[in-house]
């Protein structure tokens, strides 16, 4: 079987589940919102004074769609757990399909429910009085961005999902890298940071990923941040990537 | 060409666990091949080995003319595979899982689709096929599994315990399906089975596993001929008079083998009916009467006690299995 295909196939089946779960993802679109909200509302007013940040609405959503990136890319992991208990994906490993496909149709799913839920973001945001500096095209890059970091994130929880089969080391492991997101410019800019925070947050590929997306919607167009936030998605995505293909050896041959 | 080839195929679970022990299989092409065992013998085990599921120890195993090491995603192109197990996404339909299934083997979508609806009314589940399988009974979803492992036209066919926790109306369709399959396509069927009437009743050739090791193998009516005697069976009040009757019983005239299981004592003579009387009156003078005895021809039940020293239905007793099929097949 012709692996793009079958990877798309099983993608539309990741997402059939999720149009047949709707409550998994109605609290995967509330939390980043949640937070979007109440952030902006508790710092915005100040953030100009503090830090010198005058959109503090577009310097949050970057931010936001991170965030709801990050925990729909909980749900491959999750998701494969479930389906190694199950026995279902002993019944796909028994088909001719490369076994990659499995894994990768269940990460492609999250990608593109992380897009989705960005869009709505972005929408939500601008409607609330973000500005977006780079307009419709720097939509599609930023949106571009979550597909990447949504695909390699979604990565960590697979390759621990296909290690132990079980849903709450997924959970676990999952919740241990949630903090990355925190280790960066989340809620002010890395120069007004305490110096062990800031070393922190200056070898934290999200870092990256979230100043390359806050110029698009803050700033404009800027070839640098966009560049290190590209190779910081890369990165990410090579590591978990290797873990993922490690663990997926590990688990159809023993 | 053969369907299945083992030479010395092992699977070891650390040190101690011998779960499968050095089998040689030979299984021809369009044969139905009946695996036996009691529990934790080594059936699944081989299974998996066979279907590319899991590695073996030592030995080698060629599936479909394809060597299960060296080219284990050509082996899963030509097999179908239900495992003991079902394995379903409950969240899919029927229908959509099967289509799935077929996809991924490499069907076009048309071809899928169609393969898909034929199977679901094959295995009578055409009403509920757009139903979530969250929703199905175990029975059905041991069906849709079973459909699953036939959506691709494989040549062989591993089916682990098929009819297990199936009525027996549904079994008997299954046993009916697999008859033709095999008869009008020449479908090879490897099956594991715990039912001796399964085995006698479909297979061509069965094989008995005992710890991980094949202690008898041929056909059926091979392997029963092979006993080559009546068996009389005969139950004690308790294991010491078993035992002690077990004993006696060994140096009595013609008597080809004694097995005893518990307070239950199998005796192998070639004239059992000439020889019932003499039997009971030496259990008398050993002090061991019997409390029921049972003239028969050899079961499949007797040829599983005589290779392994004990029943395959734990606790059945030999004649349980076996009224009126002595000598059937
Ligand atoms: N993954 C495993 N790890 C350790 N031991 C195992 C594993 N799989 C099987 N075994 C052991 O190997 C032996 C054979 O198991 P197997 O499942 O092949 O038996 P079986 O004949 O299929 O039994 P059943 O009729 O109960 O299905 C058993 O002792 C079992 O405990
Ligand atoms: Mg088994």
């Amino acid at each position: 079987m012709n692996g793009l295909v079958a990877t798309w196939l099983l993608t539309l089946r990741a997402l059939r589940e999720s149009v047949r779960q709707p409550a998994n993802e109605a609290a995967n679109a509330f939390i980043p919102l949640f937070f979007y909200v109440v952030t902006v509302g508790a710092v915005g007013s100040v953030a100009r004074e503090a830090f010198g940040v005058a959109d503090y609405k577009g310097f949050q959503l970057p931010v936001a769609v991170l965030q709801g990136a990050a925990g729909v890319a909980s749900g491959a992991g999750l998701a494969l757990t479930l389906d190694i208990q199950s026995g279902y994906f002993e019944k796909l490993a028994l088909t001719s399909t490369p076994r990659l496909a499995i894994v990768l149709g269940r990460m492609l799913a999250d990608a593109v429910k992380a897009v989705i839920l960005g869009a709505g973001i972005v929408v939500l945001a601008v409607l609330y009085g973000s500005g977006f500096a780079t307009g419709a095209a720097g939509v599609v890059v930023l949106l571009g961005a979550t597909f990447g970091f949504a695909l390699a994130y979604s990565g960590i929880g697979v390759a621990i999902a296909l290690r132990t089969g079980s849903p709450q080391a997924a959970q676990a492991g999952f919740i241990i890298f949630f903090p990355l997101l925190f280790l960066a410019p989340t809620f002010a800019p890395v120069e007004v940071f305490a110096p062990w925070l800031e070393a922190v947050a200056r070898v934290n590929p999200v870092t990256y990923i979230l100043v390359g997306m806050r110029t698009l919607v803050t700033e404009g167009w800027d070839a640098a941040a966009l560049a290190r936030g590209g190779i910081a998605v890369l990165a990410v995505g090579a590591v978990t990537l290797t873990l993922t293909l490690l663990a997926l050896r590990s688990r159809v041959r023993q | 060409m053969l369907a299945i080839e083992t030479t010395g195929l092992t699977k070891h679970f650390g040190p101690d666990i011998r779960a499968v022990d050095g089998i040689d299989l030979r299984v021809e092409e369009g044969e139905i091949f009946g695996f036996l065992g009691q529990n934790g013998s080594g059936k699944t085990t081989t299974v998996r080995m066979l279907t590319t599921l899991l590695r073996p120890t030592a030995g080698t195993a060629r599936v479909a003319g394809v060597d299960v090491l060296a080219n284990p995603g050509e082996v899963r192109r030509r097999v179908g595979v239900a495992l003991q197990e079902v394995g379903l996404d409950e969240l899919q339909t029927g229908r959509e899982l099967l289509t799935l299934q077929g996809r991924l083997f490499g069907l076009a979508p048309r071809e899928a689709k169609e393969r898909a609806a034929r199977l679901l009314e094959v295995v009578t589940l055409t009403e509920a096929a757009d139903r979530p399988i969250r929703g199905y009974s175990g029975g059905m979803k041991r069906r849709l599994d079973l459909a699953c492992a036939l959506v691709h036209g494989p040549r062989v066919v591993f089916l682990d315990e098929p009819t297990t926790g199936l009525d027996p109306i549904t079994r008997e369709a299954v046993w009916q399906y697999v008859r033709e399959l095999n008869r009008e396509q020449g479908v090879t069927f490897f099956l594991t089975t715990q039912y001796l009437e399964e085995a006698d009743r479909l297979a061509d050739t069965v094989a008995i596993m005992d710890r991980g090791r094949v202690v008898a193998e041929g056909s059926p009516a091979a392997l029963k001929a092979a006993i080559g005697s009546d068996v009389v069976t005969l139950a004690f009040a308790g294991e010491g008079e078993a035992a002690r009757a077990a004993a006696a019983l060994e140096r009595f005239e013609g008597v080809q083998r004694v097995v005893r299981a518990e307070a239950e004592v199998a005796v192998y003579l070639p004239n059992g009916a000439t020889a019932v009387a003499a039997i009971v009156r030496l259990l008398d003078d050993a002090g061991a009467p019997a409390e029921s005895l049972m003239l028969k021809h050899p079961t499949l039940d007797d040829v599983f006690l005589r290779a392994t020293g004990h029943h395959l239905e734990e606790g059945a007793p030999a004649a349980a299995a076996a009224p009126g099929r002595g000598g059937s097949r």
